[in-house]
């Protein structure tokens, strides 16, 4: 359950609206913050929050990628494998991410750590290829790179 | 005025539609796939594309304002293309199971394609696999037939209020989901029913028992659950009920129904229906003949009426039997058997409010239209929840909400929890207090209304006599929302009088509607509660709700009878049980109740029973009270009789026959027959002849037939037309002394799955709630320990009984509730009463429960 200052942060964002509605996508980020990922409970809980029906909920997370369904690492891994990214070699990272870690795309490594999601066009084309670790960017990479960066998210 | 043309058609409009309406109002066809006439316009399915000229694409009928020289066409060849591609899209994913889905006959997309191809689909990608779901009890889900469409959606969320379904995912992969994925847990109006286009939301009452081309007739009746009177339709095939459905447009709810309407039909078919008279030998009920049944009634009445006199016989009308059934009953109480002791199980709630507030306030004070809730601003709803006594009027107050009106509760009501703008949670039986001091702040502020003198001396006296201010905040917040109103509703449920005070509370609500000008909306849990009292079944009235105690009315109902109406006013429900029990009431005669059940105290209501003479029942099953009779007589149910009902706001509405049945009479029919052997001859050839009387003798119904009633809107205001003349005073409170410390109290649950003892035989009703459960708080289970599944033992002075417990965030305060709709799991023998002496009223006592973990 959310802790005082979490509710607080909730009851700030309810203020700022007419409709409590309009609070639903911020809160959910916030209980994906707080739980890592959006369960059945979580959304239950989200509802209860904003007294709203928890269908709507869970309608409005699910026509979101960035919703988690499932529960996933401890660090969400996002790499671009677009059109830039693609010609600079991110495929070779994503199969590097395979080898090394275990991290099948849209699966968690075995040991819980990583998460991996393809994710499309970040919008880093110039300094292609990138990836965000949960919300870090970073960019220009190569496998030495990758594994220096990880090296930062245990 | 605006005026376009259509496919060269000139329309001329009122006001603004929709190109969409216009079109159909000229006779039009648009075809459509999202839009329906119970919901809002949405845009979804772009079936309905038109061509509007200077406009530069093809434009959606239903979303398009009709402007003035506005020329369109409907059909085009661009048109057709364009319809027959977005056709093929939605079929890129449908299965096309047609032979075995369901809704094949009624389907619009297999009409839709029948109309507009494609003939052969293009995409040779495999379909989108999503298995049917049968993990629900009422609804099956095939998420491979649905268009996403999202009426099912939008019913749920716009119009029901229930917010249940949503749209899960995106793209390709959405589909219609209930929160928990599997089970709906949700109200189960069924409401997604009826605008589902396709088979993607299908009944398991009657999936693949038949195919919507082979019902043999259709039926417009009216639904027997509660005192709203929905209409809907009975679909028969081989003489039996094969399905209820709405219809749209048809009748007050405008085709929405709830779960009990919906569903709860099939009591009807149970196999313990009472098929022939049964007749007390040595002791043990006996099926027997009619004549010999219909004899035995006569001859004992008679002797009983001879010996101890008519005064010494009283009858229970019934609140579930029609006017006619009601009317012919009266009659015969008081001139076949001479007695006035004619009362009905309304007098627990309905009646005995009905009569306070007519008293004070004239007749006619509680006819008011259920469609007005939805454009008041303020609604107070007190002493139970609409949502789950009263489904449909309950949708009137969820609408009302969602137009910006401010719905104020007072106690429990759980379903207006999300609707809700303020809520008083009175301490348990001090909402009388509540309310008076509710009332004390708005006669400070606004002072009398002078208009009726008697009521205005008792607001005086009270208000004057209580403390000048209340010390409660809520309360004087509740006051300035009441106060800052233009237009003020009071829903009232009758959980409010059932104490032995229950007229304090009663005479403040009464207060506040006139000084606030308000509308009173009781609320009625049996279909025809109003016309129990409007045909004259009640110990004071006559038909019309013309005073008994009036010596012209009587006389005028004596002429037009030909017969002896007894002078003195007989005595009320609890009256009548009392007399029972001290042996001066010798006979009871009861049609279609069942007191041993529905009364609280059931050993004394038995007892009471048991040292009768003779008890007449008249029911459909063999009932509790029923297992105590001399004779049994077995009656027709539902669909099985024609009838009229009236509502709780008087709408008179009528109920049709659907089927035929080899057993059972009609209950008019069958008293009128006791009636002529015991020398009152009746003679009416059906129940249409009873009407012609019942609207010859009755002001009321002055030139009703049945003709007139089928054409709808019969409504019946009294013009609040006093009556019954000046009253001189308010009536004098009865001050309970009782003090209530922090003790749980035990309270009757009104579900919104099941109604009186008539649902027990629905399984489909059965199915959604199987048992009962003792419903706590939050605050309570947490005091107590208790969550969710746990088995406890709950304890009142009168016993105890065993059940799993279910917490429910709606109870706000120490009551407990448990259901008296099960067989043998009831909970009213737990609790004694006390009669309240101005409404006669039960007033619940020995509420007081323990309750243990075990």
């Amino acid at each position: 359950m959310f802790n005082d200052s979490v509710l607080n942060e909730i009851e700030g964002i309810k203020a700022k609206y007419p409709d409590r509605r309009s609070a639903l996508l911020p809160s959910l980020y916030i209980a994906q913050r707080e739980f890592g990922w959006l369960s059945h409970e979580a959304m239950q809980y989200v509802a209860k929050t904003l007294n709203l029906p928890e269908a709507e909920v869970r309608g409005t997370s699910s026509f979101y990628a960035m919703f988690k369904h499932q529960p996933i690492g401890r660090h969400l891994i996002q790499l671009c494998t677009n059109v830039s990214c693609m010609i600079l070699g991110a495929e070779r990272l994503a199969d590097m991410l395979v080898q090394k870690y275990g991290l099948q795309p849209n699966s968690t490594s075995p040991d819980g750590r990583f998460s991996l999601v393809i994710m499309e066009c970040i919008g880093a084309c110039g300094t292609a290829p990138a990836m965000l670790v949960n919300t870090d960017f970073h960019d220009n990479l190569t496998e030495k790179r990758i594994e220096e960066i990880l090296e930062g998210y245990k | 005025m605006i005026t376009l043309t259509i496919n060269e058609k000139d329309i001329t409009l009122e006001k603004p539609v929709t190109v969409l309406e216009a079109a159909r109002k000229a006779g039009i066809k648009i075809p459509t796939l999202c839009h329906h006439e119970a919901l809002k316009p949405f845009g979804g399915c772009r079936l309905c594309i038109v061509e509007v000229e200077r406009m530069p694409r093809l434009q959606t009928a239903c979303t398009l304002l009709a402007a003035d020289g506005m020329v369109v066409k409907t059909e085009s060849d661009t048109i057709s293309k364009v319809r027959r591609g977005i056709l093929e899209f939605l079929l890129i994913n449908h299965p096309l199971d047609c032979p075995y889905c369901d809704k094949a006959g009624e389907c619009e997309l297999q009409d839709l394609v029948n109309k507009y191809g494609p003939t052969t689909g293009r995409f040779k990608e495999e379909k989108r696999k999503v298995p049917e779901s049968h993990k629900d009890q009422i609804f099956t889900r095939n998420m491979e037939r649905c268009v996403v469409c999202t009426r099912c959606v939008r019913m749920c969320s716009d119009v029901q209020g229930a917010s249940a379904i949503s749209i899960i995912g995106r793209g390709s992969h959405s589909k219609m989901e209930p929160f928990s994925t599997e089970s709906f847990k949700c109200e189960y109006c069924g409401n997604c029913l009826t605008v589902c286009p396709v088979g993607a939301i299908l009944s398991r009452l009657y999936i693949h028992s038949f195919r919507p081309w082979q019902i043999d007739k259709e039926v417009e009746t009216l639904c027997s659950y509660c005192g709203v009177g929905c209409s809907l339709v009975a679909q028969v095939r081989d003489d039996s009920i094969k399905r209820v459905i709405p219809k749209i447009g048809l009748g007050l709810n405008k085709g929405l129904l709830c779960s009990r309407g919906r569903f709860g039909y099939e009591y009807i078919n149970s196999a313990e229906r009472l098929k022939m008279p049964l007749v007390r030998k040595n002791g043990e009920l006996k099926e027997s003949t009619w004549s010999e049944a219909l004899s035995i009634v006569a001859e004992k009445m008679l002797e009983i009426k001879n010996t101890h006199g008519g005064p010494a016989i009283a009858g229970l009308a019934s609140p579930r039997c029609s006017n006619e059934d009601n009317y012919v009953f009266q009659k015969f109480m008081r001139l076949a058997c001479g007695t006035n002791n004619i009362d009905s199980i309304s007098r627990t709630g309905f009646a005995a409010a009905q009569k306070y507030f007519e008293d004070l306030l004239g007749q006619g004070i509680t006819a008011n239209i259920i469609e007005g809730l939805r454009n008041s601003e303020t609604i107070l709803v007190l002493g139970g929840d609409p949502s789950a006594i009263n489904p449909v009027l309950g949708l009137a107050i969820r609408e009302a909400a969602r137009r910006g009106a401010k719905i104020t509760v007072l106690g429990n009501a759980k379903g207006l929890e999300r609707f809700k703008t303020f809520q008083v949670v009175p301490s348990v039986f001090k909402e009388a207090d509540v309310l008076e001091a509710l009332l004390t702040e708005i006669y400070n502020t606004r002072g009398l209304r002078n208009e009726n003198p008697a009521l205005d001396r008792g607001i005086r006296t009270l208000c004057e006599k209580a403390a000048a201010k209340s010390d409660m905040q809520e309360v004087r917040d509740l006051r300035n929302i009441l106060l800052g109103s233009a237009s003020t509703a009071v829903v009232l449920g009758m959980d409010l009088l059932q104490r032995s005070d229950g007229h304090k509370a009663l005479f403040a609500v009464a207060g506040l509607i006139y000084l606030l000008e308000a509308r009173l909306y009781l609320l009625s849990e049996k279909p025809n509660e109003q016309g129990v009292i409007d045909t004259g079944c009640a110990p004071d009235l006559l038909p019309g709700g013309r005073p008994l105690g009036i010596h012209e009315f009587r006389r005028k109902f004596e002429a037009a009878w030909d017969g002896v109406i007894p002078e003195k006013e007989g005595l009320t429900l609890l009256e009548i049980i009392n007399d029972a029990s001290e042996k001066r009431i010798k006979a009871l005669y009861i049609m279609g109740e069942n007191p041993v059940f529905n009364l609280p105290d059931k050993p004394f209501v038995r007892g009471a029973l048991k040292s009768l003479d003779f008890i007449v029942v008249q029911d459909i099953f063999l009932t509790e009270t029923a297992e105590l009779a001399d004779v049994v007589l077995p009656a027709l149910g539902w669909t099985e009789r024609t009838g009229t009902y009236t509502n709780l706001e008087r709408r008179i509405q009528l109920q049709h026959k659907a089927v035929e049945t080899p057993s059972g009479m009609e209950d008019w029919k069958i008293i009128s027959e006791i009636s002529s052997k015991m020398g009152y001859r009746m003679n009416y050839s059906d129940s249409k002849d009873v009407m012609a009387e019942i609207a010859e003798v009755s002001p009321l119904y002055r030139d009703l037939t049945y003709q007139e009633i089928s054409k709808g809107n019969c409504l019946w205001p009294y013009n609040g037309e006093p009556l019954r003349g000046e009253i001189s005073e308010a009536p004098a409170a009865v001050n309970i002394t009782k003090e209530y410390k922090d003790d749980f109290y035990l309270a009757v649950e009104k579900p919104l799955f099941h109604s009186g003892t008539l649902s027990r035989r629905a399984p489909a009703l059965l199915k959604i709630y199987p048992e009962p459960a003792l419903k706590v708080g939050m605050e309570t289970a947490k005091k107590l320990e208790l969550k969710d599944g746990d088995r406890v033992q709950f304890f009142t002075q009168y016993g105890s009984k065993e059940a799993f417990v279910s917490t429910d965030e709606s109870i706000k305060d120490n009551r407990v509730y448990y259901s008296n709709n099960f067989k043998n799991n009831g909970v009213l023998h737990l609790m004694s009463f006390n009669m309240d002496n101005v409404t006669k009223a039960p007033g619940l006592e020995g509420c007081e429960v323990r309750i243990k973990k075990i």
